[in-house]
């Protein structure tokens, strides 16, 4: 034992001494270059926000002073609604997908009963159904139940499918938890509603923190949907409202300058924000569900 | 015969069991009864219509008519389509690099530093571009390409290189070229995440047993990385084609399939067919060939590209 530690040592020291850190250089100054370039659209977009028209005409590349904070409070009054509908449709959303994920995950995990992977897999097997043969049909069918135009597009959209995702995310988890918890629960009497949100629920927070970020992330995002379900301005939603923004601020401004400057951006950076926060509160399960994003093919 | 009445009864006896069965765990079927209602309605039923309907001829407000495969046929006879399916095999072509190889490869390198602490603040100033919404990063990129206002143009005049000076979106030569360009150099993303969280998975004793060997480098990256991290680099593969043949969203704020129809692919079709002409029945017809043609890649991907350990 104490041999394979000395190799091991002697193995990290010469990896340490020779040959390794001639390249650690290279690779960092390579890895901080290619992270400032791909840096280059955020950099525009801060301090382009903060830009009257004047300095955006003689000034465009640096920072410049004094940063014109008002940019924001116009670039607000034409997004607010924006934000509160997608803010509303993500919250609401998002609770009923949970509810279902909740049950479904318990169900598929923790209970016994014939045909269950077959019914599992009839879930999962959605993930595989690209929007791109659903997205059509899926308009014409909300059309005709009187979704289209209203909050509830985009609500029930993330109620119906959004469980599809949940469901595989939390049954594995899930199906982690001790049995003897569910055991002596069962023994004190408690049925499968107490078993839900008294035992399953409060002890797999984090994985359900990282399906809510990856919720949000969805339906803040979304922009394909919103632009052809929902065509009233009263409750269109963030990515589609940028456009809306960028429209009435032109429309509306005196000089047609005032939209080369700032506001534009500085709404651009508002729709950002809700994004930051999340990132700067639940760091780990921001990144968490991002990747997993990734995975929902 | 003895043998045959014995198995009826054996049947007979096992389906009474599984009905037994069935009836004491109607608790679980009471739970899952509203999931499936709701999926039924709103997620099974949109892509069978899909299915079905591409076979007809149907707009809102008019009955449906079946005109077999006509709707196929309008796209092929259509004389723009080889413009378009050129455009997203180049498309996909392309986000084989920007997908897959550059992340892999950025992941390599953040991979080789030693120091954990450094290694999280790259990995962490990758998430930064991800802070931005997507629509909103497209509209930073597609200002990014302007050709009165865009930094691109005026760098170049910045550094004398006028005649370098392009349109970049609305050259239809180059339109196409300046789409893939977008994200540029399409290190920051979920797919190095997704790399680095495979590299991460590989055992230490690997690296040593490979530094005894002498074997470092590229040959390590080629031989030993690159299998050990398959199961991504295949996901990230299987993402890159599916992006490739279904993603629209990228030119229809960029280009909108211009100009003329220098960037369009069959996805942004099927949705200009659906949505501005009201031609749902070609639309659908393009869904499902998009369909079939990214699953059957998808499927061709996971056969043989196999992961040892699965």
């Amino acid at each position: 034992m104490s041999m394979i530690q000395a190799i091991r040592q002697r193995v990290r020291l010469r990896r340490s001494r020779r040959s390794w850190r001639g390249p650690q250089i290279g690779v960092h100054a390579t890895i901080i270059i290619l992270i400032l370039i791909s840096l280059i659209p955020v950099y525009l977009m801060l301090t382009l926000s903060f830009k009257n028209p004047l300095q955006y005409q003689h000034e465009r590349y640096a920072i410049s002073f004094p940063l014109r904070l008002s940019n924001y409070s116009t670039a607000w009054e034409f997004i607010y609604s924006y934000v509160w509908n997608t803010l509303l449709g993500a919250a609401v959303g998002f609770l009923g997908m949970l509810i279902l994920s909740v049950i479904g995950g318990y169900v598929f995990a923790r209970l016994r009963f014939p045909f269950r992977e077959p019914l599992y897999y009839a879930i999962i097997g959605l993930m595989m159904v690209p929007w791109i043969i659903t997205f059509v049909p899926q308009y014409v069918l909300y059309n005709s139940l009187g979704l289209v135009n209203t909050l509830w597009a985009v609500i029930m959209l993330n109620v119906a499918s959004g469980p599809v995702f949940g469901i595989f995310l939390l049954r594995s988890f899930f199906s982690g938890i001790p049995e003897e918890l569910y055991e002596s629960a069962r023994i004190d009497g408690a049925g499968h509603w107490t078993l839900i949100w008294r035992i399953t629920l409060p002890l797999s927070l984090p994985t359900i923190a990282t399906l809510a970020v990856l919720n949000f992330l969805w339906t803040w995002n979304s922009y394909l949907w919103p632009l052809v379900a929902i065509t009233d301005k009263k409750w269109q939603q963030i990515s589609v409202g940028l456009f809306l923004m960028a429209r009435d601020l032109s429309s509306n401004s005196s000089t047609a300058q005032e939209l080369l400057g700032g506001p534009v951006f500085a709404g651009y950076v508002i729709a950002s924000l809700p994004m930051v926060i999340l990132f700067f509160f639940l760091g780990k399960f921001y990144v968490e569900g991002l990747v997993e994003s990734g995975l929902k093919v | 015969m003895v043998d045959r009445t014995r198995t009826k009864e054996e049947r007979k006896l096992r389906v009474n069991i599984l009905w037994a069965q069935v009836r004491r765990s109607w608790q679980a079927y009471a739970l899952l009864a509203p999931i499936f209602i709701i999926m039924i309605i709103f997620v099974y039923y949109p892509p069978l219509l899909g299915l079905v309907r591409a076979f007809y001829n149907w707009a809102p407000g008019k009955d449906p008519v079946f005109v077999g495969l006509a709707n196929f046929k309008a796209y092929f006879v259509y004389s723009e389509s080889g413009r378009e399916i050129t455009n997203a095999a180049k498309l996909l072509c392309f986000n084989l690099i920007s997908g897959v190889a550059v992340p892999f490869l950025m992941a390599e390198l953040i991979f080789s530093i030693r120091s954990t602490s450094t290694k999280e603040t790259y990995r962490l100033a990758m998430v930064i571009p991800m802070l931005v919404p997507g629509v909103v990063y497209l509209l930073l990129w597609r200002h990014i390409y302007d050709p009165n206002l865009g930094p691109i143009n005026a760098f170049l005049d910045a550094f004398g290189l006028k005649y370098l000076k392009r349109d970049w979106l609305g050259d239809p030569a180059i339109a196409l070229y300046a789409i893939m360009g977008v994200g540029f150099p399409w290190v920051s993303g979920i797919s190095t995440l997704i790399c680095l969280g495979g590299l991460a998975q590989m055992p230490e004793s690997v690296f040593d047993a490979c530094l005894m060997d002498g074997c470092t480098g590229l040959q390590r990256v080629v031989t030993i990385d690159l299998p050990l991290a398959l199961s991504q680099v295949r996901l990230l593969i299987i993402l890159a084609v599916i992006n490739g043949i279904t993603s629209i969203q990228n030119i229809l704020i960029l280009t909108r399939g211009g100009p003329g129809y220098a960037t369009s692919v069959p996805a942004l079709r099927m949705f200009l067919r659906a949505f501005t002409t009201n031609e749902y029945g070609v639309g659908s017809a393009i869904g499902v060939l998009l369909f079939i043609s990214s699953m059957g890649l998808t499927l061709l991907i996971s056969r043989f590209l196999r992961p040892y350990a699965e």
